[in-house]
């Protein structure tokens, strides 16, 4: 069974980074975008199984990605998963109304994270894919 | 409008969101540290980025205490999944 597809996007590259090794970690492929424009670009190109968006990016953000990606068929049944440092009920309130499946404020837990992760993949909750050392690959 | 509180709610949106940004990635470099993503640690370089993290949360306790509660800032979210949980019922 191929891995899940995530993309990320987030304008901070260390953020970005600590995501991809962590989520690589889980046996999931990643891919990565650092604004507006390239978030939804990369989803079009990639079409990835979930998004993990932040929502202060340049070039407009999250929400506007999340408008964006409504308007194309194929990409509005991507889930969305908002991942930001942003405070406040408002913003998880819009975020919940422009169709994200579940609002997370930064910091965030790994393992809570990666459960919610799951959960909106359909995935069992806990599981841990076997990795290619456990398939004795490595 | 400005009203007289509204310099320091600002300040507090700011100073909020950028230590978060900040504590994420500490929290998130410090733990793939600890589970040896990067390399397995030994005794005493784990107790050391465990002790790291353990500041880390105290500073994520005193910023959902303080920055976040102060009048007129909207109410301290909480990472609630409750939309997925829904999906799941």
């Amino acid at each position: 069974m191929p891995n899940k597809k995530i993309l990320i996007v987030d304008d901070d590259p260390d953020v970005l980074q600590g995501m991809h090794v962590r989520l690589k970690a889980n046996q999931y492929d990643i891919c990565l975008a650092v604004d507006t424009f390239s978030g939804v670009a990369e989803a079009r190109r990639s079409e990835p199984d979930l998004i993990l968006l932040d929502l202060g990016l340049p070039a407009g953000g999250g929400f506007m990605v999340m408008e964006r990606l409504k308007m194309i068929p194929s990409l509005a049944i991507i889930p969305v998963i908002v991942v930001s440092a942003r405070d406040g009920l408002g913003n998880q309130k819009r975020a919940f109304e422009a169709g994200a499946k579940a609002f997370l404020q930064k910091p965030v837990d790994d393992n809570q994270l990666l459960a919610v992760i799951r959960q909106t993949l359909g995935e069992p909750a806990g599981a841990k894919k076997p990795t290619l050392q456990d398939q004795g690959a490595v | 409008m400005t009203t007289p509180t509204q310099p320091n709610s600002n300040l507090s949106a700011y100073l909020s969101h950028e230590l978060r940004n900040a504590l994420a990635c500490i929290h998130q470099f410090g733990n793939i540290l600890v589970d040896g993503l990067a390399g397995e640690l030994t005794g005493e370089q784990r107790e050391y980025v465990s002790i790291m993290l353990e500041n880390a949360s105290r500073i994520r306790s005193v910023l959902d205490r303080s920055l976040d509660g102060v009048p007129g800032q909207p109410e301290k979210c909480t990472n609630k999944i409750e939309r997925v949980s829904k999906l799941e019922t």
